[in-house]
């Protein structure tokens, strides 16, 4: 026995109040005035007595629910046996329905299992869940045989990847607000790739023992479609011929060779035959994806050869459309800059751009939405009808792309992105005669691909002040000397890239290194918004429905079942949405754009190592030597303390203590009633 | 609706004490009209012929307009009487368990049966004040004002000493030279035998003599909520008594006192009424007409 709370014991010093009140009370007494004592007689000592004997209960009344109340909020405990205590734990039956579940017969003889522990579970409550990317729970705890029996039927397979970390948190969360014995038996395959990054993350609550029920003891052998590459989009009729890249992989596997097909919309257009290594992986080429204008659900299949049909197949979506245009703007006499944008463009995002280069002076009866984005490069003047369209055009949600070049020096000001110019640089003064990147945000997307801009020499720039607070610009690459080269600013809705140098090869060498195409590839995707949704995302992933402007518009999701899974609620206010099934997603999204997306589980569920022993036993807590307990024995009773509190049977004393006293003293101490 | 103006809690909130006899009195003269059992000073005696020096105010002018002759009309109640009023100002009658102690409300008694006496039966009404001395004198008289010096009187009767009801009966007898009716207001914390042996000469000399025994519910049933310490209002002696000791004997020791009182009373010849502070004062003004129309 022990205390919770022992530091409450100190008001036990309260115990003196009432001694003292009573002891000071038996000396006081008040003298009363009557007309004579001609009729009184004196009765002092039988009165005394009397008066005592009753203060004495009272007293002891009045202490002893001190006492309790004290003790009440010390909170004591006991230690007793977690066996004893039957009724009070929970039995928490965990049934891991990830995705590699779906091999072989595992999810049944899972569900088979946890029918066997619920017949041994003796009296306790029980609670049942499925387990797949994160515990769901399928009823309340409960004793109930047959409910707890449909909930562990009702259990479907998934496409989650599962994590022990996640089921651990999870289960941290249950028995906190618990605070009953919980056994946890897990009936799960026990996946190797089911492991936390970190054992802590993994790390269960003293309260909490795992009793593991593992479907399978050894790994099997597995092969499966682990990737896909192909292109999300192409562009117009006439393109470049399209490749996919699939890689085979096998797991525990020896070496043998696989049948891969590409199917296109149902339809198998080619088929090729692969040598897998032991244990390794293969690469499939199909050098040309036919596809129609519009989606097309595509998937690299292998032939079945194993236990595990599920992952033989890997999805992917393709959508043909026209290229989008550009609009060019440019200085008079400037031909630089056209042809080496368009080169990049042509080259390297895959014909989805089509460039349209004017001078400025012919800009102004353009209309620039009819553009996916608007570039304005080495500008000495932009008429002030095109200004104001072009400022209009950002506000409202459109993107341009501004290169200075020398004729911008003799401004004070930026046009649209509005930056104040500080000075220019002329870095053939310098010892150098060139200012090389100093730093920059790798994060960035058109920097990232470019690899820094490792070697590319600028002769010119403009020293452009970002400015402070909320309307400032971020600077995502600065020169050798601190100066900023390219700087992001959002203006309204829209987003205004500007690149403090120019796009021809006088004021840097830049277009004439590789890493000018991926940036002005990744700009121009960036710019234009068509960061496509991808042609295929993992299960769980999360899919942006909607930006900040679109709030209020309705998005249509259609899962592979052919079913809508958001709410009209969802499906207004929504921003993004968990893709929890794999398949072919269907989207209509709010800016109209219509999308499908398909959805494949993750590539490391097909690999169907078992965890090791030793791990497991470490996880349970054991050590090393405890063997697994890889039956379906039912709950276990191990003898184990679990301190149980004496708060409530305090409280009842203290309420009974309560009532007693206020009894004795509404009978000792009231005003006596006359007599009739 | 007067009648609750007998009530002693609701003249106890009210200071002046003629205006507290008025209420009294008023109030019970408006509850005798609903009793037939009695009439007194205005009912109608006879028809008596004018004579020289006859108050004007007393003619009937009725039978004036009739016959042409002057008569007088005359009242059972006009005869005249004499009340002495003997109240007990002891330490005891300072003892109160509510708003009125006996004191006072031995006041509102002989404020009441003064302001009877005068304006009602226009009786000649004295008083004296007494505890083991007497301690104030006023003689019966019918004068003008005599309703404000006896009012007065009972104002300045302050509880003090003891009681003693030797000295100031001696006293009194001395100076009593007519008969009349002699009310004595005490709580009578004395022994029936020795009250009865001082107050009996009284009677000899042809007074009606009531004794009015003022007692607070208290001094009959007394409230005691532990083992006490008592405290004597006259000799300061203290005592130790029990709850019990108080519930049982002592009623019953008081109650043999009060039957033993009445009794010894009666046999005298004297009136005796008991009077609760917390009962209507009526009980006493019924007391004193019956007496008084038994006198006629």
């Amino acid at each position: 026995m022990g205390f919770l709370a022992p530091w409450f014991l100190a008001g036990l010093a309260g115990l003196a109040l009432p001694l003292y009140l009573h002891l000071l009370k038996r000396q006081t007494r008040t003298p009363k005035k009557v007309s004579s004592l001609m009729f009184y007689e004196s009765r002092t000592q039988s009165s005394t007595r009397h008066r005592r004997l009753r203060y004495f209960l009272l007293l002891s009344l009045r202490l002893l629910l001190l006492l309790l109340l004290i003790l009440a909020f010390a909170n004591p405990f006991v230690n007793r046996d977690a066996a004893t205590l039957a009724s009070n734990r929970l039995v928490l039956l965990v049934v891991d329905n990830s995705f590699s579940m779906r091999a072989g017969t595992r999810l049944a003889d899972a569900k088979a299992a946890a029918m066997v522990a619920l017949g041994n579970k003796g009296a306790a409550r029980a609670q049942v869940a499925s387990f797949g990317s994160q515990l769901r729970l399928m009823t309340q705890p409960i004793e109930d045989q047959a409910a707890l029996r449909a909930a562990v039927q009702a259990i479907q397979p998934g496409d989650g990847h599962g994590n022990f970390g996640e089921l651990a948190r999870a289960v941290r969360g249950i028995a906190e607000a618990m605070h009953t014995p919980i056994e946890l038996h897990l009936f799960s395959d026990m996946q190797r790739s089911d492991l936390a990054a970190t054992f802590a993350d993994m790390v269960l609550p003293d309260n909490v023992r795992l009793v593991e029920h593992a479907v399978v003891t050894k790994a099997e052998p597995n092969w499966t479609v682990e990737s896909v590459d192909a292109p999300g989009q192409v562009w117009g009729k006439d393109v470049k011929p399209v490749h996919v890249q699939a890689v085979i992989a096998g797991y525990g596997t020896p070496a043998a060779q696989r049948t891969a097909s590409l199917i296109v919309s149902g339809k198998t257009t080619a088929t090729k035959k692969v040598m897998v290594p032991a244990n390794g992986r293969a690469t499939v080429d199909f050098p040309s994806l036919e596809v129609p204008y519009g989606f097309s659900r595509c998937e690299v299949q292998i032939d079945a050869a194993d236990n595990f049909p599920a992952d033989d197949l890997r999805r992917f979506a393709v959508e043909r459309s026209d290229p989008q245009k550009v609009l060019l703007i440019h200085n008079y006499g400037d031909t630089r800059s056209p042809f080496y944008v368009g080169a990049a463009l042509s080259a390297a995002a895959q014909s989805a751009f089509i460039v349209e280069s004017i001078i400025g002076n012919e800009a102004a009866d353009r209309k620039p939405s009819n553009y996916a984005f608007i570039i304005l490069s080495d500008l000495n003047s932009v008429p002030s009808l095109l200004e104001n369209s072009l400022t209009e055009y950002v506000r409202q949600g459109g993107s341009v792309l501004i290169a200075v070049g020398t004729s911008t020096g003799a401004r004070s000001q930026i046009p649209i992105f509005g930056a104040h110019i500080v000075d220019t640089r002329d870095y053939n003064r310098v010892p150098d005669r060139y200012m090389a990147v100093g730093s920059s945000d790798s994060s960035y997307p058109a920097v990232a691909k470019a690899d820094g801009w490792a070697g590319v020499k600028f002769f010119y720039a403009l020293n452009v002040d970002p400015g402070t607070g909320p309307g400032a610009a971020r600077v995502i690459v600065r020169l050798g000397d601190q100066t900023p080269l390219l700087l992001e600013k959002r203006i309204g809705e829209g987003r205004v890239v500007l690149l403090t140098s120019g796009l021809d090869n006088l004021t840097n060498d830049f277009p004439l290194h590789p890493a000018f195409v991926p940036f002005i590839e990744q700009t121009a995707r960036y710019l234009a918004g068509s960061e496509r949704q991808g042609g295929a995302r993992p299960v769980d992933a999360f899919l942006e429905l909607r930006n900040a402007r679109e709030r209020g518009q309705g998005v249509e999701v259609t899962d592979p079942e052919g079913k809508r899974p958001l709410t009209l609620g969802e499906a207004a206010s929504a921003q993004s949405f968990q893709l929890t099934e794999a398949g072919y997603y269907q989207l209509r999204l709010a800016n109209g754009r219509q999308n499908v997306i398909a959805v494949n589980p993750d590539p490391r569920e097909s690999n169907l190592d078992v965890i090791p022993n030793d791990v497991l036993a470490l996880w349970q807590g054991k050590g090393a030597d405890t063997p697994r307990n890889a039956s379906a024995q039912g709950p276990a009773t191990v003898p184990h303390k679990v301190p149980e509190s004496l708060w409530w049977y305090i409280m009842l004393l203290v309420l009974a203590s309560g009532v007693a006293e206020s009894v004795v003293a509404s009978r000792y101490l009231g005003t006596q009633r006359e007599e009739p | 609706m007067l009648q609750r103006f007998l009530n002693p809690s609701i003249l106890a909130g009210i200071s002046n004490l003629e205006l507290v006899a008025r209420t009294v009195v008023d109030g019970f003269v408006a509850g005798l009209h609903r009793s037939p059992d009695f009439g007194f000073s205005q009912e109608f005696a006879e028809y008596r012929a004018y004579t020289e020096g006859d108050d004007l105010r007393h003619i009937d002018w009725n039978v004036y307009a009739r016959s042409e002759r002057l008569y007088l009309k005359r009242f059972q109640g006009e005869t005249n009487s004499l009340l002495t009023i003997l109240l007990d100002a002891s330490n005891s009658m300072q003892f109160g368990s509510h708003s009125v102690n006996k004191m006072d409300y031995a006041r509102y008694l002989a404020a009441s049966l003064f302001y009877l006496a005068i304006h009602g039966q226009r009786d000649a009404a004295g008083l004296l004040t007494f505890d083991d001395e007497v301690r104030n004198y006023i003689r019966p008289s019918t004068r003008q004002g005599q309703l404000h010096r006896l009012l007065a009187g009972l104002e300045q009767a302050e509880p003090r000493a003891r009681t003693d009801f030797g000295k100031p009966m001696r006293y009194f007898q001395e100076f009593l030279k007519r008969r009349g009716m002699v009310l004595i207001v005490s709580d009578f914390w004395e022994s029936p035998e020795s009250v009865i042996h001082t107050i009996e000469p009284l009677r000899y000399h042809g007074n009606e003599v009531v004794l009015f025994h003022v007692l607070d519910p208290e001094d009959v049933r007394p409230k005691m909520s532990g083992p006490s310490i008592l405290v004597d209002m006259e000799t300061n002696a203290e005592l130790e008594v029990t709850p019990d000791y108080g519930k049982k004997e002592y009623r019953e020791k008081i109650e043999a006192h009060l039957a033993d009182l009445r009794e010894r009373t009666q046999a005298a010849g004297m009136g005796y009424c008991l009077l609760m502070t917390d009962k209507p004062l009526d009980v006493a003004l019924r007391e004193y007409l019956t007496l008084r129309g038994g006198r006629k």
